[in-house]
C-alpha cells in the first residue's frame, strides 16, 4: 500500500475508534432527554465514574480486567438508579430549566466527588492486552484499539436491537412520543424513566471504562465528554437514536480526516462548526427523533 | 464636632486596618491550579511551598514573624486567576503572588499585582512575551521557552541523533513559543523541521495528530505538554507504532509521568528547568526531605515552587518590611543561590544565570547528559 493510502487508512480507523465512543455515549445521552426530557449535563461525570471506577477495580483490588469492566458498568447503574430515585423522580414534571441546573449541579458534585476519592492524578486502566502494536500494510492498531472497537461496536449494536426489537424498548418509544398517551395504555412511566437514566448512564461509563485503558481519565474529564456528546446529540437530531449514531460517527470521522488534512489546532472547532450550520439549516437535526 | 471627631477616628482605623493584620504574620499568597488538567502538577507547587514555608516557619519565620500562606485555586483558567489574584489583594492583603501556573492565566494576573503594586513571581509559565510587557511587577524565576531553545536547539540534532524534527505541541502561549524559536536553533545546527501540529488543553486522544506527524517520518518528535497529556502522548504515538526518539518540554521526567507511561516512557528525553537526579547540598537535602514528606521525587513544579517561595522570602528578608512596594525593590537585586544554580533578574525581570537540563529516560530514571546555563538575555 502507498504510503499516503496508508495514512488515509489509519486517519479512517481512527475516525472509527473515536466515532464509535462518541456514538456510545452520545445514544445515552439521546435516551435520557428523548425520554426523561432531561438536558442531562451530568453525562460526562457517568463516562469518568465508568473509567476511574474500573481503574480502581483493576489497580487497587486486582480483579480480572475482564471482570472488572461490567463490574464499574454496574456501580455506575446502581448510582444511577440512587440519583434516579432521589432526585429525578421527584422533578418529573419540574421545567427543564430546573432539571438543566440540577445535572449541572450534579456534574460538579461527581467531579469532586471523584478529586476527593481518588485525587486529581491522572490514571489509567492496566489492561492484559499486549502493547505493541499490530501492523497491517502500515496501518497501525494495537489488540486494545481493536477490543475498545469490537466493545463500543457491539453495544451499539445491543442498545439498537434492545430499543427497536424488545417490548421495553417499545414502551420506551412510546413514552418518547407522548408521555401521557404511554401512561393511559398502561406503561409505568417512573419505570421507564429509570431504564432510559440507568442505561444511559451504562452506555456512558463502559465507554469510560474501556476507553480509559489508552486515554487516562482524571475528574474533570468529564465536561469535555459531555460537550462532545451535546455536539454528536445536536448534529443527529435532539431524542433520536439512529442520530446519535450516526451522528458520532461523523463527528469521529469529521474530527480524523479534518485534522488529518488540515491544520491540528482546527480540530475541535470541526464539530462546533458543523452543530451551528446544522442548527442554521437544519435545527431539528439530521435525524427527527425516535 | 463630635461627628467630625468620629469621621476622623474612622478613616484613621481604616487608613491603617491593613497594617493591623499585616503585623501578626507576613501574608504571601498563591495561585495554583488545584482541580481542572494540570491539578496534579498544581498540587505538587502548593505542597512543595507548604513545605519550604513550614521550615522557615520553625527557623523562626521572616522580619520576626510568621510566614502565611493563602492558597487559592487558580484552575488554569484566566478569568478564575484573576478572581483569585484579587481576593488574595484585597482581601487577604497578600504581600506578594506566587502564581499562576499556565502562561495565560499568569498574564492575566499580572494586570492584578500591577493594578494593586504587588509584586508577583511565577517559577512555572514559560510563554515569552510575558516578560516583554516591561510590567515592574511582574518577576519570572525561570528560564522562557525561547531560552530553553536557544540553549538546547543546537545541541538536540547531536544530542538525539536525528535531523527530520516534528513538533507536536499545545495550542496555547507555550507551545506557539517553542515552534516559533526551536526550530530556528535545530535548523542552525543542521536539523530540519517537517511538522508542525497542534493539540488543545482538553484533547486526551490524539491519533490525528500523530498520524500527520507520522506521515512527515521524522527521526524525532518534540512535544510540549504536561503529566496527563505527556502519558496519553507517549502511549498513543508507540500505539500507532511510531519508534523515534521524543523529546519533551514539560513533565516528562515527573515519577507520576514516568510511573503511569510504564515502558512507554522509556528513552524519553526531557528539556528541564531541575531534574531531581542533580547533585549539589541544597537539592540532596530538599530531595531527601521531598521524599519523606510528600513520599515522592520532586519534579520540575517542586524545584520551580521551592525556587519561586525562596527568592520572595529572601526579598522580604532584604527589603527589612513587608511592604509590597520595598519587596519589588528588592526583587529587582535578587542574586539567589538555590536548587539549579544562581539566578538574577534582568532589567525586564527575566531570571538567568541557572542551570537547565536535557535528561534522558533509562529504567525510569531521568538521567542528565547536557546541561546549559541560561545566558544573560
Amino acid at each position: 500500500m502507498s504510503p499516503s493510502i496508508a495514512i488515509l487508512c489509519q486517519h479512517l480507523l481512527n475516525g472509527v475508534l473515536i466515532g464509535c465512543a462518541y456514538a456510545l455515549i452520545a445514544m445515552g445521552l439521546t435516551m435520557i432527554f428523548g425520554v426523561m426530557n432531561i438536558a442531562n449535563f451530568a453525562h460526562g461525570e457517568f463516562y469518568m465514574l465508568g473509567g476511574f471506577l474500573a481503574y480502581y477495580l483493576v489497580s487497587l483490588m486486582g480483579l480480572n480486567y475482564f471482570v472488572a469492566l461490567p463490574v464499574a458498568v454496574i456501580l455506575v447503574v446502581v448510582l444511577a438508579i440512587i440519583l434516579q430515585h432521589a432526585i429525578f423522580r421527584r422533578l418529573r414534571d419540574a421545567p427543564m430549566m430546573t432539571t438543566t441546573l440540577v445535572t449541572i449541579g450534579l456534574s460538579i458534585f461527581l467531579e469532586h466527588v471523584a478529586l476527593l476519592m481518588w485525587g486529581p492524578q491522572p490514571q489509567s486502566i492496566p489492561t492484559p492486552f499486549p502493547t505493541k502494536p499490530l501492523s497491517f500494510f502500515g496501518v497501525y492498531t494495537t489488540p486494545l484499539y481493536l477490543f475498545c472497537m469490537a466493545v463500543t461496536g457491539a453495544l451499539i449494536v445491543v442498545s439498537h436491537i434492545l430499543v427497536r426489537r424488545t417490548r421495553m424498548g417499545k414502551a420506551m418509544r412510546a413514552t418518547f412520543q407522548n408521555k401521557e398517551a404511554s401512561a393511559l395504555v398502561g406503561i409505568r412511566i417512573d419505570r421507564i424513566y429509570m431504564y432510559a437514566f440507568a442505561f444511559g448512564a451504562a452506555l456512558a461509563a463502559a465507554a469510560g471504562a474501556v476507553l480509559g485503558g489508552f486515554i487516562p481519565v482524571e475528574p474533570t474529564t468529564g465536561s469535555i465528554v459531555t460537550l462532545k456528546a451535546f455536539v454528536v446529540v445536536i448534529l443527529g437530531g435532539m431524542g433520536s437514536f439512529v442520530g446519535a449514531i450516526v451522528g458520532g460517527l461523523l463527528l469521529g470521522m469529521a474530527e480524523a480526516l479534518g485534522a488529518g488534512y488540515m491544520p491540528t489546532g482546527w480540530k475541535d472547532a470541526i464539530g462546533f462548526f458543523a452543530v451551528i450550520l446544522v442548527l442554521l439549516f437544519r435545527p431539528e437535526g439530521l435525524f427527527k427523533r425516535a | 464636632m463630635q461627628a467630625l471627631k468620629l469621621i476622623l477616628a474612622a478613616v484613621v482605623f481604616i487608613a491603617l486596618a491593613p497594617f493591623a493584620v499585616a503585623q501578626e504574620t507576613v501574608r504571601i499568597g498563591v495561585v495554583q491550579p488545584m482541580t481542572g488538567p494540570v491539578a496534579y502538577d498544581g498540587n505538587i507547587y502548593v505542597n512543595t511551598v507548604k513545605m519550604v514555608v513550614d521550615d522557615l516557619n520553625a527557623k523562626g519565620g521572616v522580619l520576626g514573624k510568621k510566614i502565611e500562606l493563602v492558597i487559592e485555586d487558580g484552575a488554569c483558567n484566566p478569568a478564575q486567576s484573576v478572581n483569585a489574584g484579587e481576593k488574595l489583594v484585597v482581601r487577604d492583603k497578600v504581600v506578594a503572588l506566587l502564581g499562576a501556573f499556565c502562561s495565560t492565566s499568569t498574564a492575566a494576573m499580572m494586570e492584578v499585582a500591577k493594578k494593586h503594586k504587588v509584586p508577583l513571581i511565577t517559577g512555572i509559565s514559560t510563554a515569552a512575551q510575558l516578560t516583554e510587557q516591561g510590567n515592574p511587577y511582574f518577576f519570572r524565576a525561570v528560564a522562557t521557552t525561547p531560552m530553553l531553545g536557544n540553549a538546547f536547539g543546537a545541541v538536540l540534532p547531536g544530542a538525539v541523533k536525528a535531523k527530520r524534527f516534528a513538533f507536536l505541541v499545545l495550542n496555547d502561549d507555550w507551545g506557539r513559543s517553542m515552534v516559533a524559536s526551536y526550530p530556528k536553533s535545530i535548523e542552525r545546527a543542521g536539523g530540519q523541521i517537517v511538522a508542525t501540529e497542534f493539540f488543545q488543553q482538553s484533547d486526551l486522544q490524539f491519533l490525528s495528530q500523530i498520524t500527520k506527524v507520522k506521515a512527515s517520518n521524522p527521526d524525532a518528535i518534540v512535544l510540549a505538554a504536561n503529566t496527563q497529556q505527556a502519558v496519553a502522548l507517549s502511549k498513543q504515538i508507540r500505539e500507532l507504532g511510531i519508534t523515534v526518539p521524543l523529546i519533551g518540554e514539560g513533565s516528562w521526567t515527573s515519577d507520576s509521568y514516568l510511573k503511569l507511561a510504564g515502558p512507554a516512557s522509556d528513552g524519553v528525553y526531557g528539556l528541564v528547568e531541575y531534574v531531581y537526579t542533580i547533585h549539589n547540598p541544597i537539592n540532596d537535602a530538599f530531595v531527601k526531605e521531598f521524599q519523606a514528606k510528600l513520599k515522592e521525587n520532586p519534579t520540575k513544579f517542586a524545584g520551580a515552587a521551592h525556587n519561586a517561595i525562596n527568592i520572595v522570602v529572601d526579598a522580604i528578608r532584604r527589603a527589612g518590611a513587608a511592604d509590597p512596594e520595598k519587596i519589588r525593590a528588592a526583587l529587582e537585586k535578587t542574586d539567589y543561590n538555590g536548587l539549579v544554580g544562581n539566578i538574577k533578574f534582568d532589567a525586564k525581570h527575566q531570571a538567568y544565570g541557572q542551570t537547565v537540563y536535557l535528561a534522558h529516560v533509562k529504567n525510569g530514571v531521568p538521567e542528565v547528559i547536557e546541561t546549559a546555563t541560561i545566558a544573560k538575555p
